[in-house]
């Protein structure tokens, strides 16, 4: 109980323990009809937080890959659910916008639907989840599959900001390291990796150098998406809003994954696995266990074991509106909407399709 | 920044999406509220940053909201350039290496245009944001940009241009690098094309 809410006995007010009477909630609540909205903001965010993130975003933009520090404000979800990635849209967005958000590859996730209502509910756009009708495209964890353009903008929500983070937890320490562009001890984590696994076996977060001067993190998207961050059309925006930090990938820059000579860089391979849904093998598959169709399905008694055997394994897409379109017409190229010829994005595009099928046989 | 005849809400974020467009392709031109250097004033400036202007119709309008933070143009985070500023760029803050994002954004309140244009100063840029290089063209004299390009030598660490008129704003953020282009010369011609 708040000071505020007992404001209006100041009695009251001076003790905390003092309970608030039931019909004052009500009619708290009653005045909550409607959307609640009256009296925020366009776009939900209050001006000077606005100019603060539009600031850092600027000089992300100036300075590629290094982490800009802001005032990153409470929002109306917790810290880790997407705030940064919020904050960082709503100060783009418009009312001619078209704004899509995908969580992990899904635009039906419960995280990404919240997102684009109270950007729809606050800032009036448009919603879609057709990536190539988005003008600024919010996401977690993965880069969509269809090519971007330049008239589009891609924000990423971040969990942690620092590649260096976890060959050292010290942020005054790594910020050091960056500021002189010190990455040797990332190297030798390289370097661990391969003695341990024979390759370079990261999962997400895949150590970059941005215009060959910062080391970023691209957040946790697959292997499979950090190609389509080296000279792209469009812009990335990175944003966290527990850690405060904003950064940004400009189109048409040098963008690395780091690798050695003779251990290099690799995407995740799928040997001679297909989307059970849409028979796509040139896209980012995750495996899905669906319990299959056998009768024996008894939870209660059977324990973890035997549910288990009566699962199966499948693959699909994780681009789920990608997915979609290849359902209707699966020869749908990942550069469709482009009329330009020669669009390199990522693995297994129609230029590069060798990339796809390549590590099948290793 | 009604003061300014700009709409605080949607004339700010459309002049920000404009900059941040200029400033992520370098060389590229883009339309703003008029007047522009006003527009890029206005969406950046409050009392969480310092500001150098010597022009008091701004002054007043962000000190009436109290969001006029003044500094000299070596210390202040954001520098207003009018035509007629006294200033060295050169002298501008750059930052640290450590937090190289504390260097100032110059806005020049001067003329700008994609290519080549009559009666302004040419420059070549290459670097991220910009495909191959880019020629802009911006209405400040070769000696100025001679030390912008001085400002901006010690990447990281160095200062952003904006140049705003009109309803026109074009940037050159640090990380390009920058060439005062003097006469038209074949590889320039190239640039040209490929702007």
């Amino acid at each position: 109980m708040t000071d505020e809410r007992t404001a209006d006995d100041p009695v009251a007010s001076t003790d905390g323990g003092t309970t608030v009477p039931t019909d004052s909630v009500d009619a708290v609540l009653d005045s909550l009809d409607g959307d609640g909205l009256s009296g925020y903001n366009y776009a939900y965010l209050d001006e000077h937080t606005k100019r603060e993130v539009r600031r850092a975003t600027l000089k992300a933009v100036a300075v590629p890959g290094h982490q800009v520090p802001y005032a990153s404000r409470p929002m109306p979800l917790a810290r880790g659910w997407g705030t940064g990635g919020i904050q960082a849209s709503l100060s783009l967005l418009g009312p001619d916008e078209t704004f899509k958000v995908v969580d992990q590859g899904a635009d039906e996730s419960v995280n990404a639907a919240n997102i684009r209502r109270l950007a729809e509910n606050t800032a009036d756009v448009e919603t879609t989840t057709d990536t190539t009708e988005a003008g600024v495209v919010q996401t977690r964890h993965r880069i969509p599959e269809e090519v971007l353009t330049d008239e589009q903008i891609l924000v990423l929500q971040v969990p942690i900001t620092d590649p260096l983070r976890k060959v050292d937890s010290s942020d005054a320490a790594n910020r050091r390291r960056h500021a002189h562009k010190n990455y040797g001890k990332m190297w030798v984590h390289l370097y661990e990796n391969v003695v341990e696994w024979g390759e370079i076996n990261i999962a997400s977060r895949y150590p970059t150098m941005v215009a060959e001067r910062y080391l970023m993190d691209p957040s946790p998207i697959p292997r499979w998406d950090v190609p389509k961050l080296d000279d792209a059309e469009n812009l990335y925006v990175f944003a966290a809003g527990r850690e405060a930090r904003i950064y940004a990938v400009p189109p048409h820059t040098d963008v690395e994954p780091l690798a050695f000579e003779d251990r290099e860089f690799t995407v995740e391979r799928f040997p001679d696995a297909a989307c059970h849904a849409c028979g796509s093998t040139d896209t980012y598959l995750v495996e899905v266990s669906e319990e299959s169709e056998s009768p024996q399905t008894t939870r209660e008694e059977g324990g973890g074991e035997a549910a288990d055997s009566s699962f199966e394994t499948r693959y699909a897409c994780n681009d789920s509106s990608f997915c979609e379109k290849r359902r209707e017409d699966s020869d749908i190229p990942k550069d469709h909407h482009l009329d330009r010829e020669g669009v390199d994005w990522g693995p297994g595009t129609p230029d590069n399709e060798e990339a796809s099928s390549g590590g099948a046989g290793e | 920044m009604r003061a300014l005849g700009i709409d605080p809400v949607h004339e700010t974020r459309e002049t920000f999406r404009a900059l941040l467009d200029a400033m992520s392709r370098p060389g590229t031109v883009e339309s703003v509220p008029e007047p522009a250097d006003y527009a890029v004033v206005a969406t950046l400036v409050d009392h969480e940053v310092t500001v150098a202007t010597d022009d008091e119709t701004l002054r007043e309008a962000l000190s009436s909201q109290g969001r006029l933070d003044a500094a000299p143009p070596e210390v202040a985070d954001i520098v207003h350039a009018r035509e007629s500023h006294a200033f060295d760029v050169r002298e501008c803050t750059r930052g640290t290496l450590v937090e190289p994002s504390g260097g100032a954004t110059v806005v020049y309140e001067a003329e700008c245009a994609s290519g080549r244009s009559e009666d302004l100063t040419p420059v070549t840029l290459f670097g991220p944001g910009v495909d191959g290089t880019a020629t802009l063209s911006v209405g400040v004299p070769p000696s100025e940009l001679d030390a912008l390009a001085t400002a901006q030598s010690e990447y990281p660490r160095g200062v952003d241009a904006v140049f705003a008129a009109g309803d026109r704003v074009a940037a050159i953020p640090r990380s390009v690098t920058l060439t005062v282009s003097d006469e038209t010369t074949a590889d320039e011609t190239a640039a040209e094309e490929v702007a």
